[in-house]
């Protein structure tokens, strides 16, 4: 893995996002690395760190105004924690923000295109594998923030020609 | 107010009892007296201190895996099938448990009721209760161990040792700063001296329970003198508290050198401190974990990491190996693959077990460096204790003179780094707040540089994370690419 600047790095640099380990997890390691690894990318990183509650990520991300939440589950128990998240999402008014997950996600070691479906039908937008690279993720996170941006702009625009005409 | 390091007065141990007691439903079912008649019963096959003393005098080597799910029946049929295959068997808790939120293990244990599989990963012991922990124990014909991660352990413990199991895993720091983010070290101390103090009640009464403080830490590039020195104040906390049998573990590095150095000064330090501190009436045995940190995900190389931990353990003379299964980098072994793990472990165990490591002027350089770093640590920690071990324990962490690298919890400095030198040994690039002699700190940076000149780079973060990744990645040392 690398941890090279990139190019549009200031473009991005008002971009939040919020980044934790979510339930009783205490995996600590990556944690750090992904801190790291967005930081340099140009984000603005908020890191709640290990053992973080669905609710926590929550008010972090409306305190911030935050595109994104990247979860971590590493311990194996993150199929109990990180469901419902997307609708306490929802609840709370986050209705555009863009969920990501990633880690050792269920128990036992699984076929990769199972874990992925399960997490996609609770409403999460990608989900990564431990060896999955890093600056790839980056790149992900960048092209779905620009396409969100993009989408908000042109929906403030059909409303605007919605009350024009 | 600070916690003393003193032996807890049985009178208050029994008013603490009856709020531990009061936890959760199950632990109402306690009877200290049936407890330890329950215990003495129990045959010798079954006793784990007897076991780990007697491997310890005869110089062989104990294999144990871990294993956990959240159903009893599947719990039964898992370790039925791993001790075939092992000398002594675990009982894994889950993360729920080991934060004491036993309503999320309900939900858990519910989750996993006639779904085929566990959506816990660990055995929720607590919630189960003492019948169900008896019945596991009846099932099998191997010493338990109850094996966690838990800061407040103490009604886990009463339950647990209730039920037959004959060993504990933990302590008040290695269950903690590894474990946690914000239960104060203080608290978590306080709480292990209750378990040490069930354990001694259990003594006095001729039933000897044995007791393992955590070794590996935070697995991450732990430099070997700051796990020893946890897992020597967490040994002298429960000899304080009447324990007598007591394992002390470290988690493999993988330089061969500095892993046989690590346990020979290890089983050494224990001896020096606590002879120094009067005690004379225990039994000593240590553990070699396999490599903790990051596995590489194809099962071919897992092997080769799995028997290189067999060897290091072997060859250092460790009492007790904790076997690895190909499937960690992936998720929590299926028993099949649980028993790969410690069949690779047994084959490399009997290859190496007529041979021996010769004395070296580099082993006895390891073994000393060791002994002075941890020595110098642990009169800084009883400087800052004036004499008072938890105090002082507690001081160090506030100070950083005890400082876990890649700890999760916000009472531990985070400021010390370290990294592998050319020949993969974990050396200080950065101390901290650690106390070093100057000689040593120096020793340590002519490795670093050794190192640094081959790569054409200093010593810097991108190296430590490169050693993250390393083994993960198929190597031992994190060149640059
Ligand atoms: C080190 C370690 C520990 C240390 C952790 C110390 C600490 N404070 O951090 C200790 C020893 C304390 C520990 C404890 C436990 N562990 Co552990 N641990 C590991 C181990 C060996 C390495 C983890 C690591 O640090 N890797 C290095 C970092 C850099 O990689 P990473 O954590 O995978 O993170 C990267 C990627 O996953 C990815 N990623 C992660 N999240 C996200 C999110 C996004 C959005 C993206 C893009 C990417 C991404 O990027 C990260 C950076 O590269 C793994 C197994 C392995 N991988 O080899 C087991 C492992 C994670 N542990 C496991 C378990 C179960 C536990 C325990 C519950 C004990 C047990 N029952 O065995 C306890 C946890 C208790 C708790 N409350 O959480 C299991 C999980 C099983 C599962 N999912 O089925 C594993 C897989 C081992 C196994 N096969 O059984 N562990």
């Amino acid at each position: 893995m690398e941890f090279r600047l990139e190019g549009n790095h200031k473009i991005m640099k008002e971009d939040t996002v919020i980044l934790g380990v979510i339930g009783s997890d205490c995996h600590a390691v990556g944690n750090k690395i992904l801190e790291r690894v967005f930081a340099e990318a140009g984000f603005h990183v908020v890191n709640l760190g290990i053992m973080v509650s669905q609710q926590e990520f929550i008010d972090a991300a409306i305190e911030t105004n935050a595109k994104a939440i990247l979860i971590s589950s590493l311990y194996g128990q993150g199929e109990l924690d990180c469901d419902g998240m997307r609708s306490k999402c929802i609840e709370m008014g986050l209705d555009d923000i863009l969920l990501y997950v990633g880690g050792n996600l269920v128990i036992g070691k699984t076929d990769f295109k199972i874990v992925e479906q399960k997490f996609l039908n609770m409403g999460y937008d990608r989900v990564f594998k431990p060896e999955d690279d890093l600056q790839q993720a980056v790149q992900l996170l960048k092209k779905d923030i620009t396409q969100k941006k993009v989408n908000a702009l042109q929906a403030g625009q059909d409303e605007r020609r919605t009350k024009a005409s | 107010m600070l916690t003393k390091t003193q032996k807890i007065e049985l009178s208050d141990f029994h008013e603490q009892r009856q709020e531990v007691l009061g936890g959760w439903p199950t632990g109402r079912e306690v009877d200290l007296d049936h407890a330890i008649e329950y215990q003495k019963a129990l045959p010798d096959a079954k006793r784990f201190s007897l076991a780990m003393k007697t491997a310890e005098q005869q110089g062989s080597l104990l294999l144990q895996p871990r294993a956990g799910v959240a159903l009893v029946p599947e719990h039964i049929a898992l370790l039925k099938f791993l001790e075939k295959h092992c000398d002594l068997l675990p009982t894994t808790i889950d993360a729920y448990t080991r934060q004491n939120q036993y309503q999320e293990a309900e939900k858990g244990i519910a989750k996993s009721s006639g779904s085929g599989q566990s959506f816990l990963n660990g055995f929720p012991a607590v919630n189960h209760g003492l019948a169900a922990c008896r019945e596991v124990v009846e099932s099998v014909s191997k010493p338990l161990q109850v094996r966690h991660g838990t800061p407040d352990a103490r009604l886990l413990a009463e339950i647990t040792l209730a039920a037959g199991f004959t060993a504990y895993e933990g302590g008040g720091i290695s269950y903690n700063i590894p474990y946690t983010k914000k239960v104060p070290l203080e608290k978590s101390i306080r709480d292990w001296q209750y378990v040490d103090r069930l354990i001694g009640v259990y003594e006095e009464a001729g039933v000897t329970i044995n007791r393992e403080p955590f070794g590996p830490l935070s697995g991450t590039l732990v430099p070997p003198f700051i796990s020893h020195t946890v897992g020597i104040i967490e040994g002298l906390l429960a000899l304080e508290q009447g324990v007598r049998s007591i394992t002390l573990g470290y988690g493999q590095l993988g330089n061969l050198i500095q892993d046989v150095a690590a346990i020979r000064s290890l089983k050494e330090l224990a001896n020096e401190y606590f002879q120094k501190h009067g005690y004379t009436d225990y039994e000593l045995s240590t553990v070699l974990h396999q490599w903790m940190g990051g596995f590489p995900e194809k099962e071919t190389k897992a092997y080769s990491v799995i028997t290189w931990g067999g060897a290091a353990a072997v060859f250092s003379g460790a009492t007790k190996v904790i076997i690895k299964t190909p499937h960690e980098a992936m998720g929590i072994p299926t028993k099949e693959a649980n028993a790969q793990g410690l069949e690779s472990t047994r084959q490399i165990a009997n290859m190496l077990k007529d041979q021996y490591l010769p004395e070296s002027e580099e082993l006895k350089t390891e073994i000393e460096l060791i002994k002075q770093e941890v020595r110098t640590v642990m009169d800084k920690v009883l400087e800052l204790g004036a004499g008072d071990l938890t105090a002082g324990a507690v001081r160090a962490f506030e100070a950083g003179v005890i400082d876990i690298p890649f700890s999760a919890s916000i009472y531990n400095k985070g400021k010390l780094l370290s990294v592998r030198d050319n020949h993969g040994a974990i050396r200080i690039f950065e101390k901290g707040s650690v106390p070093m002699a100057d000689s040593v700190y120096a020793f340590h940076a002519d490795k670093l540089s050794e190192r640094a000149a081959i790569e054409g780079r200093e010593p810097c973060f991108q190296m430590v994370v490169d050693d993250i990744y390393a083994i993960s990645k198929g190597c031992l040392v994190g060149r640059p690419r």
